[in-house]
């Protein structure tokens, strides 16, 4: 029962807030949003803990049964989602986009939620598959009505690429699905486990090309991932938190499932090339964020790389290597949506922020959303006792001992090459924590009392802070700074800081990083017997 | 027990810390209560620790695939020791930043960072485990970046803390694949299990096919990890970040320099030192970075115009002397020397950079020339400043002499066996010449035995303007913690020797023959600086104008931009052109394409005549019927 509503409350609250939203009030609509996406919460809480399972017929004369349940390998990410949800809908009070009614917008949210959760609870292939499509129209509406509006044709362009792209993907998919339950007569994913493996390899490797080639778009795996920094740039923060946390973890999760468990000689195959183009994409992405400007972009490129160490584990094919995907994934949810939540602030109050401008330093003038933009930062180069380091150390972990013996000398290149892209995402992100954080558009926030060339001396800065607050300190040393104030750099405090909802919605998403930091062995313990049962015969 | 509670109460206080960054009074005392309650709770268990227990804490252990992730913890008489060298040295910065950052805006993040600093390295300590080892290891190298750039508003220190974390993280590379290498071959993370499967027997014939693991394979894993170790520990090739990292306040640079950071390396090193012990190709490689980096820091040492990077040179000369031990001793010797010398540095360092954090005070900046008889106007900054150089120089029965001397008789023991002991012995014997030397310059300039000949006089002039202002300001007033401070961490300079009265440390004896040929050495190391030294600062005399080499380090900053940043940004350049111009390029063309298609489809549907359509209709049929029949079969 938990499971049905879990799915249907979000779906339905979505569906009639985007058709009758306009009649009610922004409040209401708020209200009518918060209430279903804490129900779901509540729903997914109780579904986790009681596991209930959804079978009945729907369609017979396909096979295809509605049938949903949850298993150590979904409940993770259904918890992420009922979470993210949850917050992105709070975040709503703080902002709802110019473009569309509030209706729409929460609508839209709910809507995308309730799909993601119905991809991760689907037992029936066909069933994972429309699910998986669901998601697509609302995603659309998000990016293309409420995206950036200084940008009205590069909403229209990032939303149709979008929906293209990923429809294309989604297109291979299908007929890979298809194929799949054509040859074995049955769509039911924990059947397929056996009667997947029990086909040719011929066959096997058709179908896992397919598969992969379709999911590798969703997730999105180099060279298949141009679609996403565009939809990232453009998507209002809400958007761009759901796509990051919840869209992408779809792709990654159907790697998971569909090919890895069900066609494991086929999928042992293509494994090699899914490495190499992981670990391409690592490389590629940390590179192009070196150099990248848009802070957005640049996470989303960031974004390509993270994945491609979650590709990497999958491809690895091992126990340890989907254990290491899964978390890579929610540590991934979890720090993405933090820094989105923060940049999509910033970009809210400066228009765009760009990286080649002269920035304040957010540790100067707004202490707290610095801090969480330095653990965000922290996160995603993969400070142990963040989210962000377990994932990608047991990638490479994983990777160094694949499922395949005669794979090894590939896959352990692979986890040089990705221990290599370690190192450039603490290139990147330290170069976004100069400029922003500390603040290095400026030569000098203040004077330097003392002659001495290496030893500031102690509260050589401080004398100038006593007695004068924050915000003019900081104004001052704006007014001071390199040619041309720009509207980003004269700022204040209080136009910058984050207050209320936000900072609510920070402290959530930063107890998180800290939490799948410091405590991953509730997560491995959880994922582990569902884990086995996929990975099957393999040790 | 021990252990756990000492990472937990100062990784407690670092995350509390935080809460409290609004209010210097709660941090103060959280920071100095946490850390001074831990160094008593650390000395007690120096004296209880007796034999290796390991411990299991929180039941916190699982699997990931084939390998076993037990985290467990453990104490040993010698970590125990180096617990309480870290956690004291932890107190002595805390208390000592009370009175240091007393006016500082940022004081509570500095004390959160501090602990949780101190957090990490304990745990590395006590880690019997490679992946805690990792997790504590780097951690400190974010912490490290944070204490560096405490001070962001100055572009010099956000560049060194810049510059710190990448080239530590970039060796890191090495550090994390030779640690994933080992675990992976061993099938758990825990240390025991680890060495076990690691390490050939020592009674097994060379001949005798006892199983043991590839030793080619080990020498690759032994060699990433000792690349990670050179990274952290600032040896060659990876030294130019830490005379950088001076940009931090001074009790930051006591905390890297002496207990944590930067000895680290040593202490990985010595808790897998029977699978070094083993790999040949990692000892030479180790080996011979440390002896140039021993020999070769000492030196720049000497030239540096300002004393706090002389301190830091010579914390690179001292860790590749720690370091030197672990590369040149075999197997049956055992890494203790190594270690009794990261124990005793980590006191006589604290001493000497919390004693120059207050003669800078005094003096208004750390440069020699602002230093020049700074040593003059405090008594307890001149007296803790010499205790540390006596040590720091190596003289016999301080505890830097009792260390660096056992470590050159054990590294003589060894020598004769071959391997890479002898090269390390050359180098030390030279180092110990230079350390003398660069230390008695440094005595000689704060305590103004050379005449005064100002060379800038600007700079003087300046001086006396800031010194007056800091005089007046902080000196006279709240220095009591740091008295103490001083007090303590110079007694123990003195009488720390007498830790080898226990068997904390598994040690062989000194040689009287090697301790008078060090003393020998040391007297000619001082005997030079002074002989230099008869007329002006003995460094100025010997580099003259190429000071600004030995400042830059030779160059070694701009070398990494060079061959490191500057390629990698341009091939990122390039990489971000194809991004957009060919990978998505082959996108927006998909795109063109099918525009195009449509568009022409459309026109040749127009200009289609109407009699034509029946004819492709029957072709229609035709190719319909023909798939038929062939797939009918």
């Amino acid at each position: 029962m938990a499971l049905i509503l879990l799915l249907l409350v979000p779906l339905l609250t979505g569906l009639v807030l985007v058709a009758a939203g306009r009649a009610w009030s922004d409040r209401t609509v708020l209200g009518v949003g918060l209430g279903a996406a804490s129900l779901s919460l509540v729903l997914a809480v109780v579904t986790a803990v009681q596991r209930p399972v959804v079978d009945r017929a729907w369609l017979p004369e396909l096979g295809v049964r509605s049938h949903f349940s949850v298993d150590g390998i979904s409940i993770p990410l259904v918890l992420l989602t009922a979470i993210i949800g949850l917050l992105v809908v709070i975040h709503a009070f703080e902002e709802v986009p110019t473009g569309g009614t509030t209706g729409g917008f929460v609508g839209c949210l709910l809507l995308v939620v309730g799909g993601a959760l119905a991809t991760f609870a689907a037992r029936d292939v066909i069933m994972f598959f429309l699910a998986f499509e669901l998601v697509l129209v609302p995603m659309w509406a998000l990016i293309t009505r409420y995206g950036d509006p200084h940008r009205p044709v590069g909403r229209v362009e990032a939303g149709w690429r979008f929906v293209l792209y990923t429809a294309f993907g989604s297109a291979l998919m299908l007929v890979g699905i298809l194929l799949l339950v054509a040859s074995t007569g049955t769509s039911d994913m924990g059947e397929l486990l056996e009667a997947g493996a029990a086909l040719p390899g011929g066959r096997q490797l058709t179908i896992a090309l397919l598969l992969v080639v379709g999911l590798a778009v969703k997730v999105p795996v180099f060279p298949l991932h141009t679609w996403l920094p565009s939809a990232h740039t453009i998507a209002p923060t809400a958007g761009s938190v759901l796509l990051a946390a919840v869209l992408l973890k779809m792709g990654t999760y159907g790697l998971v499932r569909l090919p890895l468990g069900m066609v494991p000689e086929g999928f042992a195959a293509v494994a090699p090339w899914l490495a190499i183009a992981g670990v391409t994409g690592i490389i590629w992405g940390g590179l192009v964020c070196l150099v990248e400007r848009d802070l957005k972009r640049l996470i989303a490129y960031s974004s390509v790389a993270h994945m491609g160490f979650v590709v990497l584990s999958i491809a690895s094919g091992t126990e340890a290597g989907v254990q290491a995907a899964l978390y890579g994934n929610l540590a991934h949810g979890v720090i993405s949506a933090l820094l989105f939540v923060i940049v999509g602030g910033l970009k809210r109050r400066w228009g765009v922020v760009d990286l080649g401008q002269p920035l304040p330093s957010l540790r100067e003038i707004a202490p707290a959303r610095g801090f969480f933009l330095i653990l965000g930062l922290a996160a995603a180069l993969g400070l142990p006792g963040l989210a962000g380091f377990w994932g990608e150390f047991f990638a490479i972990l994983a990777a160094w001992s694949p499922a395949d013996p005669a794979t090894t000398t590939i896959f352990r290149t692979c986890a040089v090459v990705a221990a290599i892209g370690g190192a450039l995402a603490a290139a990147y992100c330290l170069r976004v924590a100069r400029v922003l954080w500390a603040g290095d558009s400026h030569v000098e926030w203040a004077p330097n009392v003392g002659p001495g060339p290496m030893e500031p001396t102690p509260s050589a800065h401080s004398t100038e802070e006593v007695g004068t607050s924050r915000v003019e300190s900081a104004d001052r040393a704006a007014s001071g700074g390199p040619v041309g104030t720009s509207s980003a750099l004269s700022t204040t405090t209080q136009e910058v800081e984050t207050v209320g909802i936000e900072r609510a919605v920070h402290v959530v998403l930063a107890v998180g990083i800290f939490a799948l930091g410091l405590l991953p062995w509730l997560v491995i313990n959880l994922m582990q017997p569902a884990v086995r049962t996929l990975i099957g015969g393999q040790p | 027990m021990t252990a756990q509670r000492l990472v937990l109460v100062f990784a407690l206080a670092g995350l509390f810390g935080l809460f409290a960054a609004r209010s210097p009074l709660i941090a103060r005392i959280l920071a100095v209560g946490a850390s001074g309650a831990m160094a008593l709770v650390a000395a007690w268990a120096m004296v209880q620790v007796t034999e290796p227990v390991t411990i299991n804490w929180l039941a916190a252990g699982f699997d990931l695939g084939r390998v076993s992730v037990p985290l467990d913890l453990g104490t040993s008489p010698t970590t125990a020791a180096i617990a309480f060298a870290v956690a004291l040295v932890a107190a002595a910065v805390q208390a000592y930043s009370t009175w240091y950052l007393r006016d500082d805006d940022r004081y509570p993040i500095f004390a959160a960072t501090v602990s949780t600093f101190t957090a990490a390295m304990l745990l590395v300590v006590h880690s019997r485990d490679l992946i805690l080892t990792l997790v504590g290891w780097e951690v400190m190298g974010w912490c490290s970046y944070l204490l560096i750039g405490h001070w962001t508003r100055k572009e010099s220190a956000r560049r060194a803390a810049h510059k710190a974390f990448l080239v530590t993280r970039i060796a890191d590379i090495g550090f994390v694949l030779g640690v994933v290498g080992l675990t992976v071959g061993a099938g758990t993370t825990n240390l025991d299990g680890v060495i076990a499967h690691w390490i050939t027997p020592l009674d097994c014939d060379p001949g005798a096919s006892c199983a043991g693991p590839d030793p080619v394979l080990r020498n690759v894993l032994l060699v990433l990890l000792v690349i990670g170790v050179l990274g952290k520990s600032a040896q060659l090739p990876f030294q130019d970040w830490l005379p950088d990292a001076m940009e931090g306040p001074t009790p930051a640079s006591a905390l890297i320099h002496a207990a944590t950071m930067v000895a680290a390396g040593t202490v990985v090193l010595a808790s897998l030192f029977p699978i070094l012990a083993q790999a040949d190709v990692a000892r030479w490689v180790l080996a011979l970075s440390v002896t140039f980096t021993m020999l070769g820091a000492a030196i720049l040492a000497f030239g540096q115009s300002d004393l706090k990077r002389l301190l830091a040179w010579s914390t690179v000369s001292q860790v590749a002397i720690m370091l030197s031990a672990l590369a040149a001793l075999p197997p049956t010797v055992g890494p203790d020397a190594g270690l009794f010398h990261l124990w005793s540095h980590a006191i006589f360092k604290s001493l000497l950079f919390l004693s120059i954090g207050l003669l800078g005070v005094i003096a208004g900046g750390t440069s020699a020339v602002l230093l020049r008889g700074s040593g003059l106007r405090s008594r307890l900054g001149r007296w803790g400043f010499l205790i540390g150089l006596v040590a720091l120089a190596g003289v016999p029965f301080t505890v830097g002499g009792l260390s660096k001397e056992h470590v050159i008789a054990e590294v003589y023991a060894a020598a004769t066996d071959g391997g890479p002991a002898l090269v390390v012995l050359i180098g030390l014997l030279l180092t110990v010449v230079a350390t003398a030397a660069y230390s008695t310059r440094a005595w000689l300039v704060i305590s103004e035995l050379i005449d005064v000949d100002d060379p800038v006089e600007a700079v003087a002039e300046l001086a006396e303007e800031s010194r007056r202002r800091r005089a007046e300001s902080l000196v006279p007033h709240h220095r009591s913690t740091a008295n103490i401070v001083l007090v303590t961490l110079g007694v123990l300079t003195l009488v720390g020797g007498l830790i080898l009265f226990t068997d904390v440390f598994d040690l062989h004896g000194l040689s009287w023959l090697w301790t008078g040929i060090t003393v020998l050495l040391v007297i000619v190391g001082a005997g030079l600086a002074f002989a230099l030294g008869r007329d002006g600062d003995p460094g100025v005399r010997l580099v003259g104008r190429r000071a600004a080499l030995f400042d830059n380090g030779f160059g070694a900053g701009a070398a990494y931009h060079f061959l490191v940043a500057r390629p990698v940004v341009r091939v990122a350049r390039v990489v971000a052109f194809l991004d957009t111009n060919v990978i998505d390029g082959y996108v927006r063309g998909a795109a063109v394409a099918a525009r195009l298609g449509g568009a022409g489809a459309e026109r040749a549907h127009e200009r289609e005549r109407t009699r034509t359509a029946p004819w492709l209709v029957v072709l229609g049929l035709v190719v319909v019927f023909a798939i038929g029949a062939l797939a009918w079969r």
